[in-house]
């Protein structure tokens, strides 16, 4: 799609040039906040890749005379629609198609998603402070001249003592069927970075009582996380609480990514777990083997988080869920994710399982 | 990690097969062939094990080796936004706000209440829920003008806090029950400091964006970050840390990072009566190190140092000699 861009743009854009335009050209005096950036500091370089346009001050005058609003409703006539209004075409019927939907980066783009609205402080801390000092805490220090000892196949051939052998697929590692990640030397270009963060409900009372419990318990992680959760329908039957496989909705999953999962992070590790109570930390052998670490919140403990502290009363009554939050780290391993972590402030207690 | 000082490892070593690489130190020489110990047995047949005195021979350093230490405090605060990373994120705010469904006002004012009142009167103020974008109403005919004029004040995060503090403090005023006393709201403290102000190099509190680095000044007036040679059997974070300590004092809360050097200087030196007698130069490897609480104190320190300086990453360059500067610098957050 975006390689065909340039040849639109083109095709629209030649003619008009060529073609007799009845105002003589003018220089655009129309100037935004944006433009303010281009004008102060780095002018010099900025002055060789832009027109005269962004580099030449304003006067006085002109700056206060532009309303954009009043020069619009003094117009007598409507402006024709194609110059304001662009309504993207719903589908994209391919390359040779002479109408198609601008990329979703675009504004007008049905796909068009707003943001970055901040640069959130934890992005910030980690490339001033943590990535350095995990940099140079993972550093293996090898001499010239040093070769890695060959090591062993990860999967095993087999031995050949049976004729059945023959054509088998390889054997799996020894001590178990896993076939953990490799952990690669950690450089500059792999340190390891929270990717996402999962928060998980299970709502019990949903197949229980009614599904009230499984709104609320949206509603409450939708406040906390800013994302739009997704509900599931149990996979395994539990009799106790009448829940059947395939018929019961009964849990809520929130996906956190990029700046919506620093600012949650942010608010877990400097506002929420300060104020548990007997909390030791997150639990040392918690984790996937593979660089994923999930804790588990309480619903009192829910409750600190200030998007629902703020109107708590709102919410009926014992309804507020518990949740599991798993960190999806870039690490291979538990250790390196652990690391990470208790950089970033999430304490850890026991015995560290990797 | 790799002292090489202990003697029994030492004789063990010598009594292995070896690599001699001129190359590679005597410490690294032990890992070496440590780590590939396993491998060399099985082809120990095939090698013709060296001899111990050619493995291993005794040759005294040319330079003097040293350990510095790069004490450092991290940034404390974020750090401020360039012209159009403001203009951007404001205009994606506005951009967010007209492509949002409208706010739930049910679910966060009960009706009737001081606070619905209260939102109510704002709400028609500023014409969105939102409170740092401005007076801007996303579902208006007129949204279309979303965008700032020059010498719009909407885009700095200055004024967004204010907006938010003020806001918060209008909607206690405006619930409270007591109406004879006014609620103030602590304002977040100044991103610029008092030493700031003063340009109080010596201070910890001062540019709070950027990481500062500990820099002394020698009784030669040659400001360098603290160093001093090893002593016989010190690991380089041995003589880092006692570095610290004859230099700055005790009075710091440090740490460490990790075990291994970020960075190296080499100074040969040129006086030709120095060269006869002593090393050809000297070579410092720096260490990492963090403070988290105290102040370098140089009363009573060890190594006649005269002055110390709390600096950035380009107040560094001013101070430092050319060709220090140019070696240390790779390894100076640049924020």
């Amino acid at each position: 799609m975006a390689a065909s861009e340039p040849s639109r743009y083109l095709a629209r854009s030649l003619p008009r040039a060529f073609a007799p335009s009845s105002r003589a050209p003018a220089f655009c005096w129309r100037r935004n906040a944006s433009d303010q950036a281009s004008t102060r500091s780095p002018s010099a370089a900025i002055n060789d890749l832009e027109s005269t346009t962004l580099s030449t001050p304003l006067s006085e005058d002109t700056v206060k005379s532009f309303n954009p609003l009043e020069r619009a409703r003094a117009r007598k006539t409507q402006l024709p629609r194609s110059r304001y209004q662009f309504r993207s075409p719903k589908y994209d019927r391919g390359p040779l198609h002479p109408h198609r939907p601008p990329p979703p980066s675009d504004p007008s783009s049905r796909l068009f998603v707003p943001g970055p609205f901040s640069l959130p402080r934890v992005a910030q801390t980690w490339q001033s402070t943590v990535a350095p000092d995990l940099l140079t805490l993972l550093y293996v220090h090898n001499p010239p001249g040093f070769k890695p000892p060959p090591k062993a196949p990860r999967l095993r051939s087999w031995d050949d003592s049976s004729p059945y052998h023959k054509n088998r697929s390889l054997r799996g590692p020894r001590g178990g069927d896993v076939l953990r990640l490799l952990r690669k030397p950690i450089t500059f270009n792999n340190i390891p970075k929270i990717e996402r963060i999962t928060l998980h409900s299970y709502v019990k009372q949903a197949a229980q009582y009614d599904s009230s419990w499984l709104h609320v318990a949206g509603m409450a992680l939708q406040a906390v996380t800013n994302v739009k959760v997704e509900t599931f329908k149990s996979k395994t039957s539990v009799a106790q609480w009448h829940i059947a496989p395939g018929r019961d909705t009964v849990a809520a999953k929130a996906e956190l990514r990029g700046e919506n999962m620093l600012h949650f992070f942010g608010k877990l590790v400097d506002v929420v777990m300060p104020r548990l109570k007997d909390w030791q930390g997150v639990k040392g052998s918690s984790g996937d083997s593979s660089g994923n670490i999930t804790f588990g919140l309480e619903p009192e403990e829910m409750a600190l988080f200030p998007e629902i502290e703020v109107n708590y009363d709102m919410y009926p009554p014992k309804m507020i869920p518990g949740c599991h939050i798993t960190i999806h780290t870039s690490a291979n391993t538990d250790k390196d994710a652990r690391l990470l972590l208790s950089a970033m402030g999430v304490p850890f207690y026991g015995k560290l399982v990797n | 990690m790799s002292s090489g000082s202990n003697g029994a490892r030492r004789v063990a070593s010598l009594l292995r097969p070896a690599i001699s690489d001129p190359r590679v130190c005597r410490s690294c020489q032990e890992t070496l062939v440590r780590r590939s110990y396993a491998t060399a047995s099985t082809q120990a047949s095939t090698e013709t094990p060296s001899t111990a005195a050619s493995a291993f021979p005794v040759v005294k350093p040319t330079h003097t080796i040293k350990a510095g230490v790069v004490l450092s405090r991290p940034p404390q605060i974020t750090r401020d936004l360039t012209d159009f990373e403001k203009a951007y994120y404001f205009y994606q705010k506005r951009l967010n706000e007209r492509l949002q469904l409208p706010f739930t006002k049910y679910f966060y004012f009960k009706r009737g209440t001081p606070a619905d009142e209260d939102w109510k009167r704002k709400i028609r103020e500023r014409q969105t829920p939102a409170r740092d974008i401005g007076k801007y109403n996303p579902y208006s005919k007129e949204a279309w003008n979303d965008e700032l004029l020059v010498g719009a004040v909407e885009s700095d995060p200055a004024h967004q806090v204010e907006m938010l503090v003020q806001d918060a403090e209008s909607t206690v005023n405006a619930t409270s029950q007591d109406t004879s006393k006014k609620e103030e709201i602590p304002r977040p403290f100044p991103r610029v400091t008092e030493a700031d102000q003063k340009n109080d190099q010596r201070s910890l509190n001062r540019a709070l964006q950027r990481t500062l680095y500990l820099l002394v000044q020698s009784k030669d007036g040659f400001w360098t970050f603290p160093s001093s040679p090893i002593v016989a059997e010190e690991t380089l974070r041995q003589a880092a840390e006692r570095t610290l300590e004859q230099a700055a004092g005790v009075n710091m809360n440090t740490w460490m990072v990790g075990y291994h050097p970020v960075g190296h200087y080499v100074y040969n030196f040129r006086n030709p009566s120095k060269l006869a007698t002593g090393p050809a130069g000297e070579k410092v490897f720096f260490m990492k190190s963090r403070i988290m609480a105290g102040q370098a104190d140089l009363s009573g320190n060890a190594q006649n140092l005269t002055d110390f300086k709390w600096l950035s990453k380009d107040e560094i360059s001013k101070f430092v000699k050319p060709q220090y500067y140019a070696s240390v610098k790779n390894m100076l957050a640049d924020r």
